[in-house]
């Protein structure tokens, strides 16, 4: 109990809660759509998703400062590569955050004359490139956890014990893949807050392609990956261990 | 910027500043009410106001279980009248919340044929129980330090021939004895108040914080733009208790 009364003491434990059940109702809505004996629980689904996400808005409204201070943070770190994704991330949340306030002024009826659907279009394409550029993050990590990796001599010795074991058609003829594939996933398997960032990150990567209509997919898969991705963002502030730093 | 971004991540915080300007709202439409502002305005500014406590409701539903918390390291207290005041002071306001979170599902849709009025009336009984205590809390804790007061000033001041001696005072009470005893107390009091700050923050939030229910339940109705201004007092007086954490009353 105690534990779960100081994750929700955190404003952020409580967002993803929320985000958590709003992308859950959509899947659940998606999933019973054709069903007509479930009509009065699909309704009530709909109208518990737009609530979240209405109260949502309004709690976000304090986020472009945060966002701003953490591309301030980011901006003095030693490493050029990371310093321009993250500062990059960082900026394009805070543009995102401005375009979701801008929205919430207008659902609210504070502003009235503003093209709704140009500033939704604006907010789904920084969210997306903020997305971006946190892959490019991971995959710039990854890369330097994988030649780290291969140039460990204890590793190499592991490498080739395995390679030699399986000497199959396939992999004999592509045996960089092999190897490839095979420093791959022991450094994701060793480094786990990277392997969770990434998959947040690709999960969450769906939801603006479907919006942008770049890739679209359905209600459904987007239902589905954003719940995926909110539980992992719960796993990772829970566990303090499995968030990656910067 | 950063101790706005160390106070924006506290749930609790983030919810007092949207009581806030949900009571600035309260008073904004009772000030444009009477000065006769347009109807589209007024609607607007109650939509934000529905809105915003809609929402709050949403951000408290895991409060019901803090109070519990609450309640449990509240019994462990020593003081055997701080100790009641507070564990039921606490249950009172989880119960509060319990009440909260079934209207917002009834708001929400989710319980359907819901008397949101029974509800709403439960709610703020526990919530006027749950201040009635408090201020009993502040009331005992002040008497306490008035007479700590009153006896270190009587060990430090020599004792006078004055004709305000308690036993004259019972014997043939006149009127200027009984001025200058109950100027002497107010001075006592003021004297505590100004030397305890926690304990004066406190006091003036729950007695803004009182005329809410009061006047929801129709005990003392006072009317929207007092409601409003005691409402945006007591959020601004709890939102000064979180920046700076000295100033909040422990225990």
């Amino acid at each position: 109990m105690d534990a779960v009364v100081k994750f929700t003491s955190q404003s952020q434990g409580r967002d993803r809660i929320f985000r958590a059940t709003q992308y859950a109702c959509a899947l659940s809505i998606y999933l019973l759509r054709n069903n007509s004996e479930r009509k009065n629980l699909v309704a009530k689904l709909k109208s518990l998703e737009t609530n979240m996400s209405a109260g949502r808005k309004l709690f976000r409204l304090g986020n472009t400062v945060n966002s701003i201070e953490a591309a301030k943070r980011t901006m003095q770190l030693s490493d050029r590569v990371l310093c321009l994704c993250l500062t990059a991330a960082n900026m394009n949340r805070a543009l995102y955050f401005i375009c979701d306030n801008v929205l919430w002024a207008r659902s609210v009826g504070l502003i009235r004359d503003i093209d709704k659907e140009r500033w939704s279009l604006n907010s789904s394409r920084c969210y997306f490139l903020s997305l971006v550029m946190s892959l490019a993050r991971d995959v710039y990590v990854v890369l330097q956890l994988m030649t780290q990796r291969a140039r460990d001599k204890h590793f190499r010795q592991k490498m080739e014990l395995q390679l030699n074991e399986s000497p199959e058609v396939a992999e004999a003829v592509v045996p960089h893949l092999d190897a490839f594939l095979f420093l791959l996933l022991e450094s994701l398997k060793s480094h786990p807050a990277v392997a969770l960032d990434t998959l947040k990150n690709i999960c969450d990567l769906f939801i603006p392609l479907d919006r942008l209509g770049i890739y679209k997919s359905n209600a459904g898969v987007v239902g589905f990956c954003g719940l995926i991705s909110s539980v992992i963002g719960i796993v990772t502030l829970a566990q303090p261990k499995l968030r990656l730093k910067p | 910027m950063d101790s706005w971004v160390r106070f924006n991540a506290q749930s609790q915080a983030k919810e007092r500043v949207i009581r806030a300007a949900q009571y600035a709202c309260t008073l904004l439409g009772y000030t444009l009410q009477k000065g006769g502002a347009a109807a589209e305005l007024r609607k607007t500014v109650s939509q934000l106001e529905a809105h915003m406590s809609l929402s709050r409701k949403l951000l408290r539903l895991g409060n019901s279980v803090e109070a519990l918390e609450a309640a449990k390291r509240a019994i462990h207290l020593s003081d055997s009248v701080l100790r009641l005041c507070l564990t039921i002071g606490h249950l009172n306001r989880a119960m509060y919340f319990a009440c909260d979170n079934v209207l917002w599902a009834g708001k929400t849709g989710l319980v359907s044929k819901l008397d949101q009025h029974k509800w709403s009336q439960r709610s703020f009984r526990y919530y006027l129980f749950a201040l009635i205590l408090n201020l009993t809390r502040d009331v005992y804790e002040l008497r306490l330090l008035i007479e700590c007061e009153a006896r270190y000033r009587a060990a430090r001041s020599p004792p006078s021939p004055s004709p305000t001696l308690p036993t004259d005072h019972l014997l043939s009470p006149s009127t200027p004895d009984m001025l200058a005893w109950l100027r002497r107390q107010l001075h006592l009091l003021v004297t505590v108040l100004y030397s305890n700050p926690p304990l004066l923050l406190d006091l003036l939030k729950n007695s803004c914080d009182i005329f809410i229910p009061l006047d929801r339940l129709g005990i003392y109705p006072t009317g929207q733009g007092f409601v409003g201004a005691c409402g945006l007092a007591s959020s601004v007086l709890s939102i000064l208790t979180m920046v700076h954490p000295w100033l909040k009353l422990k225990p």
